[in-house]
């Protein structure tokens, strides 16, 4: 089986050259050039208008004025029926409308088409394909109720189960999950892994959700404006700045730490109109934000996400506050991994407080190791900067250094500094 | 296996109505003859079996009436229903539409302004047994068809949603034109009124021979076509994924389907609610699936106008009255009873 596999894997089963398309007159897609091997699972991202299901439809041969030349396993599509197509191709759209009250059995049936003759009927290869399709969607429970009363979940495994009796090598998905629960986007993923490893299927799929994606592909297709971005392996192709420039908002990638897979989430931007809560946004001020177990992260969050210049420090390598600024790429401070605050380190977080306008103290914990922190924080009022303490829980629980801590607190809390009890009100102190 | 195990069923059903549908129409009229006489006479008329039935004993004008005058117009009124039906069928799947017919794209009109001009300004024998009115009518409607194709025909594809407007607009315009002719020739006005709403009074076997034949063929010929009427009607899009010709298997489609009810209109008139109604109550009880549903619906279609012909001849003795309004009196409160009684959506639009 293995041999087959690394066989197909060589060739390349989709190749298309010069390939461009047009809605009158609007080019939908420029001069594509790209080959998918066979065995491999593909998806195709791009905002809105990019061209991804334009591809799809010229692939399918459901478009036919194009220029340029698809080949299927060698062959130039233009040379084939619709029919032959069909048997090598097979395609899960989002959702299907059926004109009548066809019963789920019925509908599956559709998907032999092309193997029935004209002047035929079924034959028993239809009826085990079906029957083997339907096992594998779980659909079997149900195939002789109406297609129109099943819920959304069940309607699109009777969709995935009509275009796997097709029975072709390669399937194209055209957002099949979107209308769907996470609980059914995650099966159906499954679903399309395991036909991709086990039934040895190429899988070229567009995807709503970005992570979905990343989760399943071997390789990413990006499409800007009718063109390919980028195209090559996942972990090549997911970056900030791929992704940012492709979609045009601003995400952050990390690791899943469990499944060592990249992920994006977006940054999160209530200031991206430049005012919050009717003010103007100073964009310009630098923001120095002390950090520690994870308390500077959405307060980082909100001031990148807002356009601010933003600095961290002092944090522990390995953090969840160092990773955050890792990932947003701004300055910080580091510290070895579980060792107290060097005095080196120290005075480099107090030169980033010399360079900003605004200090933020967010709710950090504070032990004998990070004590130096809030003698920073000390310094800084000393310094004439502006400091916003966010005193979100009560320090009296967040000292662990004996009362050392909640002292110079408190004496922090009495001078000039601005108190406040939300993080996510800080856009108007600012 | 299943399903043809169903489509037999029901195939021998409907059969059997017919049968007796044939032999009850067949005893019923002005004069009076029996059941039984019917049947054996009925019988006798089948080749090979002829030499089986001693009719001798029969009225040998009862032999004529029903040789002559009942049969010839009872199979034309089944091969009309047939034609109307299987054409409603296709129209249906192809437009995924419940309004249409075989008369949304301008079969009626056309064949209505070809059977008045042929009423109004020609006089003559017709062509092969077929009236004057007769040829005119199919002309009428083909052209009409033709027209109305070629103007939602665009770059190779047919758009439904032109296809049907211009169906309508050119339907209204040669709606006036017909009643524009006959203001001027008041005198014909009741022979135009009397074709257009629908019969079968011109009901000859020479008219039947021509007929049936071209009827029978394009009716099998589409009948080839019900798997690719099921995909069709997921859509062209999704068709066409599934294997589906799409714009090519529409066009033969619509040629034939259109073809068929030209060549019904022309010797029956204008009958309506056959071919938008029957393929409905069909789908009601055989389901959505084109492949029992297309044999079936033909079927109870040469049923249905062969009940409503015999109501229409019968019903206000010794007068007629077009059959087009027995269908429509008696068809439509029926399926509007079955739409309620369902209570299901028998259309997703």
């Amino acid at each position: 089986m293995t041999g087959v596999y690394e066989m197909a894997e060589k060739s390349n089963i989709i190749s298309v050259k010069n390939l461009s398309f047009s809605y009158n007159r609007k080019e939908a897609l420029h001069d594509l050039n790209f080959n998918i091997a066979g065995g491999d699972f593909i998806s195709i991202l791009g905002p809105n208008g990019s061209g991804k299901s334009t591809l799809v439809n010229l692939i399918s041969k459901v478009l036919k004025d194009y220029k340029g030349k698809i080949e299927i396993k060698g062959t130039d599509i233009r040379k084939l029926n619709s029919y032959d197509v069909a048997k090598m191709v097979a395609v899960v759209p989002q959702d299907n409308n059926p004109g009548f009250n066809f019963t789920v059995y019925e509908m599956i049936m559709m998907g032999r088409y092309p193997y029935v003759s004209r002047l035929g009927t079924e034959k028993k290869e239809d009826f085990d394909m079906v029957r083997a399709v339907m096992e594998r969607t779980e659909t079997y429970s149900f195939a002789n109720r109406k297609y129109s009363e099943l819920s959304g979940g069940e309607k699109q495994r009777v969709i995935i189960a009509q275009a796997l009796a097709q029975n072709s090598p390669i399937l194209l998905l055209d957002e099949p999950t979107s209308h769907l629960d996470i609980n059914f986007q995650i099966e159906f993923m499954n679903l399309f892994l395991s036909l991709n490893k086990q039934g040895n299927r190429t899988v070229v799929g567009i995807f709503h959700d970005i992570n979905l994606a990343i989760q399943s592909s071997r390789k990413i297709m990006l499409l800007k404006e009718g063109k390919i971005y980028n195209f090559g392996s996942t972990e090549e192709i997911i970056s900030r700045e791929n992704i940012s420039s492709v979609f045009g908002s601003d995400v952050f990638v990390g690791k899943n730490p469990v499944t060592k897979k990249l992920y994006v989430s977006p940054v999160f931007s209530p200031a991206a109109s430049g005012k919050v809560y009717g003010r103007e946004i100073k964009k310009q001020l630098s923001i120095h934000v002390i950090g520690g177990g994870g308390a500077a992260s959405p307060v980082i969050n909100l001031l990148c996400g807002s356009g601010y210049k933003v600095s961290c420090g002092v944090v522990n390598t390995l953090d969840t506050d160092y990773n955050t600024a890792q990932m947003l790429g701004i300055p910080y401070v580091s510290e070895a991994p579980f060792s107290p605050i060097s005095k080196e380190s120290q005075n480099k977080n107090i030169e980033f407080i010399r360079s900003s306008e605004v200090v933020i103290l967010p709710g950090v914990e504070f032990g004998n190791g990070n004590f130096l922190n809030l003698l920073s924080v000390k310094e800084a009022l000393k310094l004439n900067k502006k400091v916003i303490i966010i005193d979100e829980k009560s320090i009296r629980r967040r000292d662990h250094t004996g009362g050392k801590a909640e002292k110079l607190y408190s004496s922090l809390l009495k001078g000039s500094a601005v108190v406040i009890k939300k993080y996510d009100h800080i856009l108007s102190y600012l | 296996m299943e399903r043809r195990a169903r489509t037999l069923k029901y195939i021998l059903v409907l059969l059997l109505i017919l049968i007796l549908s044939i032999v009850a129409a067949a005893s019923i009229g002005a004069a009076k003859i029996s059941l039984k006489d019917t049947g054996l006479i009925l019988v006798s008329l089948i080749p090979g079996l002829n030499r089986f039935i001693d009719v001798s004993r029969l009225d040998s004008q009862d032999i004529v009436i029903i040789s002559q005058i009942r049969l010839p117009r009872i199979l034309l009124a089944i091969f009309v229903g047939i034609a109307l039906a299987s054409a409603g069928v296709i129209f249906q799947g192809l437009f995924r539409n419940p309004m249409a017919d075989p008369f949304v794209i301008g079969v009626s009109s056309g064949a209505a302004l070809g059977a008045t001009i042929g009423l109004v300004f020609i006089s003559g024998a017709g062509l092969l047994g077929i009236s004057t009115t007769a040829v005119f009518a199919l002309i009428g409607a083909l052209t009409t068809t033709f027209l109305v194709y070629s103007i939602a025909r665009t770059r190779g594809k047919v758009s439904v949603i032109t296809l049907l407007l211009a169906g309508i607009a050119l339907s209204a315009m040669l709606g006036s034109i017909t009643y524009f002719i006959m203001i001027f020739k008041v005198s014909d006005m009741a022979k135009v009124v009397f074709w257009v709403m629908g019969g079968l009074t011109s009901a000859s076997w020479s008219s039947f021979f021509i007929v049936a034949p071209l009827i029978t063929v394009l009716v099998i010929i589409s009948g080839f076509f019900m798997m690719d009427l099921n995909v069709i009607s997921l859509g062209d899009e999704r068709a066409t994924q599934l294997g589906v010709q799409t714009d090519k298997i529409k066009k033969t489609m619509l040629v034939m389907a259109s073809f068929t009810a030209a060549v019904a209109v022309s010797v029956s008139g204008i009958i309506g609610f056959v071919g938008l109604i029957t393929p409905h109550i069909l789908r009601l009880i055989v389901g959505p699936d084109h492949k029992i549903l297309y044999p079936t619906s033909a079927l109870a279609g040469g049923i249905v106008l062969l009940l409503s012909d015999t109501i229409a001849r019968t019903i206000l003795m010794p007068r007629e009255i077009p059959v087009g309004i027995i269908t429509s009196i008696i068809g439509v409160p029926f399926f509007l009873y079955l739409l309620v009684k369902s209570k299901r959506q028998i259309f997703k639009v």
